[in-house]
């Protein structure tokens, strides 16, 4: 079998030879070094019709604001090491700006960063930053809040099941926020959490969605990257959805449709790309970047003709009260379900309350694994 | 002359055709490139361009060929005697774990003598969860294949349970992995790149394997079980014990590749370490017909392409999926020519 | 609690569906004497391709027809090598396994994020009226019924006929069968394609009724549990079907167990039972 190894040997030098004998012509880009090159990193498919799928759409809002721009993606990249070496390869290419868009890639995000000072990165929703590395989210719990207050008039159970990937902060606020709001209205509110333990696993989702139907819930909500089995599973049983990620979900349940989380990233991305663009970047890094309804990067998607008229307006009166900033999702008094005060009458949440949260609200069933 | 007498032995053409048959399967993946209008001259020079085309591919290459070399001789080791080890991915999940508990429990020892001890920790992990389908096979005949395949699946889950329970790191807020290491428990790199001292144990096993084959009985009656275990066992060869044997120092190099990707790359234990090496590392082995030194190149080549789909993907938007299609299209004209040939086999 | 048993149940039967057709179909080609650990290849084709044909023809029956016969196909390749070829079986499976992953994940690429309306539950009017077995067994889709019907045809067709004699004589002792008559490759490749058939209904069931969606890579090893169970079950297809509700259910989808708060007993549940 020696003549096998020889031939995979020719092919590979002949390989070899002929692309670095390509490498010098650059076929795709017209001005290789004045072109501003941004890359972007998914942890999934990047048409899951969930979390990367919105970031994408503010990648292509990008690509449409500056025509000129190089702009690289990267998708199915894994939580681990795998992404620095993605990230090196995107600036090996000519890279000055990277969105590396998923929470696990923190880590990586802040090595790469002290390799490349000249690279600007942004990392979606984490905790660290450094000189050349911010961070940037939108309180998505906003959303949830009215999305549970919304869901929390047109239930009939009262139970309500929410499928989530992993009980980091974001997660918690989420479900913390999507019961208070129910609980504002329906005080009868109870939700139940069950966690897949990854961020896209459409058979996992279908089964923990099938799992909290048969418990008695009759509105599924998530966490989850790729939210279309568990609406899907929610419409196949008659029961209603509140969305997560983006407000295109609607279509999977028309019927039971209440509302839902939906990201506008793209205004942020072009304001990002304009700033770093313009060598404005300070504006960015070493910082973290937090808005929440205000912001314009997150709304609630359209309310379905689950809901009725009254509690439209209710909401979209809330959704005002909210953006104007007379209430915030998280002021006290807020319990958690141990009955322990977390937030005394009157005080308003530090940073760190709302990015460290490790409890379950009043309502939420169980405990917060550990 | 030598031209001659190469070509009197057919061995110009067979290289030739063999080149061919590789080829083949290139073209077959740009077909279906083509089919879906995508350019694949253009695919394929990114594919190469990426990861030989500068020093930072090719340190890269050599960072992946680490634990595709280690799991390839921990699959290539009992393959000499005519078992099918498929679960290096396994071996390497349990040895990142137990250098994990070394690491987090004795990160406080001096580094010349911590290292040696997760060292230690990596192979005897991957080697007592490779001694599992081993002590059943020599038991109770269980057929090691399928043991050591559902094994992975019960190896990764073991790690996801520790990375969720009690070693998940408490400054993590509830994310999966584990606290990072202390520096006195990482391998050290060299230069600017990737590549790190887990190259040697890579490079030694292999020597080690070569001359152990080569130069020892160990080798020879290894090679016998593998072409007729009757005659070996009627001349006296304890076969039992070889399969135990074979089977947890294959395991223990697994477990190894664990400990250098937890120990360098990663920087601590998460669910994911691994990117399937257990599995491109069984492919490497067969492709290079569990021949040690071959073993290297054939690491080298799967390095390249696997390097070359994240370059696709970025530059062209070509799905990674491309690469795998090439590597199973490979895989399958080896096999088949293997087969075909019925050579060594 | 009789409540919560029911529903773990109905879960087991649903999701165990793509297991059992696996499973039944890796039964019949052992019966054969061949191993086929391309039975996740030929489910993630079966599942890609079902997914296709009901997205661009809306017909998920057309999908469940194509999903089959593709999986069909992917395996005989792997008769090719094994039969024709004599290659490795175990290494043949593997590779088909990666050939067919990385084909689905190219071809399925734009069908990732496509809406189909799959396959409805076809609840047996009647049937499913009987208390506490009628939710468990007659509340699901056309495909559960489908698979839990094969597996006493299958054990018929085993044992009971000539065709079922003639397949496990080949598993037995190939120059026998050959005496008695038997074509053994073409029997040997008839045999595989079958299998695959069955593993392709299995991925069917997967995209086109389970989840409703393509995902690359969505079987995520249930073809190596349909393999694992195939010995548990001691190559009988009636013992499958236990297997099949009873192990690769906790196997696969531990979140059942989740909303309690840990996620660890499940796991190690799932250790103790592979194990």
């Amino acid at each position: 079998m020696k003549r096998s190894l020889m031939g995979i040997c020719v092919i590979v030098c002949a390989m070899a030879i002929w692309a670095c004998g390509q490498a010098p012509e650059e076929p795709t880009s017209k001005k290789p070094d004045e072109q501003f090159k941004v890359g972007f990193i998914y942890v999934g498919p990047k048409d899951d019709y969930g979390y990367n799928y919105e970031h994408d759409q503010g990648r292509l809002e990008v690509e449409k604001q500056f025509p000129d721009l190089g702009v690289m993606t990267s998708e199915n990249i894994p939580e681990t090491a795998e992404v620095e070496r993605v990230m090196e390869q995107m600036i090996q290419k000519g890279a000055k700006l990277l969105f590396p868009t998923s929470y696990g890639y923190s880590d990586s995000a802040i090595n790469v960063g002290k390799r490349h000072p000249d690279v600007v990165l942004m990392h979606a929703g984490g905790f660290k930053h450094s000189t050349n590395v911010g961070t940037y989210w939108s309180y998505i719990y906003n959303a949830m809040f009215l999305s549970g207050m919304a869901a929390g008039e047109v239930t009939k159970q009262n139970v309500f099941g929410f499928v989530a990937a992993h009980p980091i902060p974001q997660t918690l606020q989420n479900i913390n926020a999507f019961t208070l709001g129910a609980r504002m209205v329906n005080p009868n509110v109870t939700t139940h959490v069950i966690y897949t333990g990854e961020w896209c696993n459409p058979g996992k989702a279908s089964e923990a969605a099938n799992a909290l139907l048969d418990l008695g819930t009759d509105v599924l909500s998530q966490h989850q990257d790729c939210p279309r089995p568990v609406v899907e599973t929610a419409a196949k049983r008659g029961a209603f959805s509140v969305g997560y990620h983006s407000g295109d979900l609607q279509k999977f349940n028309e019927k039971g449709w209440i509302t839902g989380a939906d990201w506008k990233w793209g205004e942020l991305y072009v304001e990002i790309v304009k700033d770093v663009k313009a060598g404005k970047s300070d504006k960015w890094v070493n910082r973290h970047h937090r808005t929440g309804l205000e912001g314009g990067f997150l709304d609630i998607a359209p309310l379905g003709s689950a809901v009725p008229k009254e509690t439209q307006d209710k909401v979209m009166t809330w959704r005002e009260q909210i953006r104007d900033g007379t209430y915030a999702v998280f002021q006290g008094p807020i319990k958690d379900n141990a009955g322990k005060v977390r937030l005394e009458e009157g005080q308003k949440p530090s940073f760190e309350f709302i990015e460290t949260m490790d409890w379950y609200a009043e309502g939420v069933v169980g405990e917060v694994p550990k | 002359m030598e031209m001659l007498a190469l070509v009197r032995n057919n061995r110009v053409i067979d290289v030739l055709r063999m080149t061919g048959m590789m080829a083949l399967a290139f073209i077959a993946v740009g077909l279906l490139l083509l089919s879906f209008g995508k350019n694949p001259i253009e695919a394929y020079g990114e594919i190469f361009k990426g990861s030989l085309g500068s020093t930072y591919g090719l340190s890269e290459v050599v960072v992946k060929m680490i634990p595709l070399m280690l799991c390839a001789v921990a699959t290539a080791i009992p393959a000499r005697m005519g078992l099918l080890n498929v679960g290096a991915e396994g071996q390497l999940h349990i040895g990142a774990m137990w250098a994990t508990w070394g690491a987090l429990t004795l990160g406080e020892w001096p580094k010349e003598i911590l290292l040696p001890t997760l060292v230690l920790l990596g192979f005897l992990g991957g080697a007592v969860f490779a001694f599992i389908p081993a002590f059943f096979r020599v038991k109770a005949g269980v057929n090691e294949t399928i043991c050591t395949l559902l094994l992975n699946y019960v190896a990764i889950l073991i790690v996801e349970h520790m990375v969720h329970g009690s070693w998940k790191d408490p400054m993590s807020f509830n994310w999966p992995f584990t606290r990072e290491f202390s520096d006195a428990a990482r391998l050290a790199f060299y230069g600017n790149t990737r590549i790190h001292t887990g190259l040697w144990f890579a490079l030694g096993a292999i020597v080690l394997f070569y001359l152990a084959l080569k130069r020892t009985r160990w080798g020879y009656e290894l090679r016998i079980i593998g072409d007729n275990a009757e005659a070996a066992r009627r001349a006296g060869i304890p076969i039992n014990r070889y399969i135990i044997l074979t089977l947890c120092i294959g395991g223990g190099l697994a477990g190894l590749a664990g400990m250098a990707e937890v120990c360098a790359i990663q920087g601590r234990l998460r669910p994911g370490i691994s990117t399937g090496f257990g599995y491109t590392g069984f492919l490497v082995s067969w492709l290079a017909l569990h021949n040690p030194l071959k073993i290297i190149l054939m690491a080298f080549l799967l390095g390249v392409l696997s390097l070359g789909g994240d370059m696709i993907q970025i530059s062209l938007e070509l799905p990674y999926a491309i690469v795998n299609i090439l590597m199973a299209l490979i895989f399958f004209i080896v096999l088949g020519r293997l087969a075909a040939g019925r050579k060594e086999y | 609690m009789i409540g919560i048993i029911e529903s773990i149940l109905t879960g087991a039967v649903r999701s165990g569906t793509p297991i059992l057709y696996g499973t039944l179909g890796e039964i019949l080609t052992e019966r054969a004497g061949i191993v086929n650990l391309g039975v996740e290849g030929s489910m993630v084709t079966g599942a890609c391709v079902a997914f296709i044909t009901t997205a661009e023809t809306q017909d998920p029956v057309l999908g469940v027809i194509m999903g089959a016969l593709a999986g069909g196909l992917a395996s005989l390749i792997h008769a090719f090598m094994v039969v024709t070829l004599r290659a490795n079986q175990i290494a043949s499976g593997l590779a088909l396994m990666f050939l067919c992953l990385g084909v689905t994940s190219f071809i399925g690429r734009p069908y990732v994020g496509v809406r189909i309306t799959g396959i409805q539950t076809l609840t047996i009017p009647g049937l499913s009226d009987i208390p506490f077995l009628g939710r468990i067994m007659f509340e699901h889709d056309v495909l559960v019924y489908l698979a839990y019907l094969s597996a006493p045809l299958m054990w018929w067709f085993l044992f009971r006929t000539r065709w079922g004699l003639y397949i496990r004589a080949v598993g037995e002792n190939k120059l026998v069968a050959f005496a008695m008559g038997v074509r053994v490759q073409v029997l040997q490749y008839s045999v595989i394609g079958i299998g695959g058939v069955f593993s392709g209904l299995g991925g069917a069931h997967l995209s086109l009724a389970y989840t409703q969606s393509w995902v690359e890579a969505m079987t995520a090893g249930r073809g190596f549990v349909a393999v694992a169970l195939t010995i548990f079950a001691t190559w009988h297809p009636l013992r499958g079907v236990l297997g099949a509700v009873f192990l690769a259910q906790p196997l696969l989808s531990a979140s059942r167990f989740r909303p309690r708060g840990s996620m660890c007993p499940p796991t190690i549940f799932i250790c103790c039972h592979m194990c």
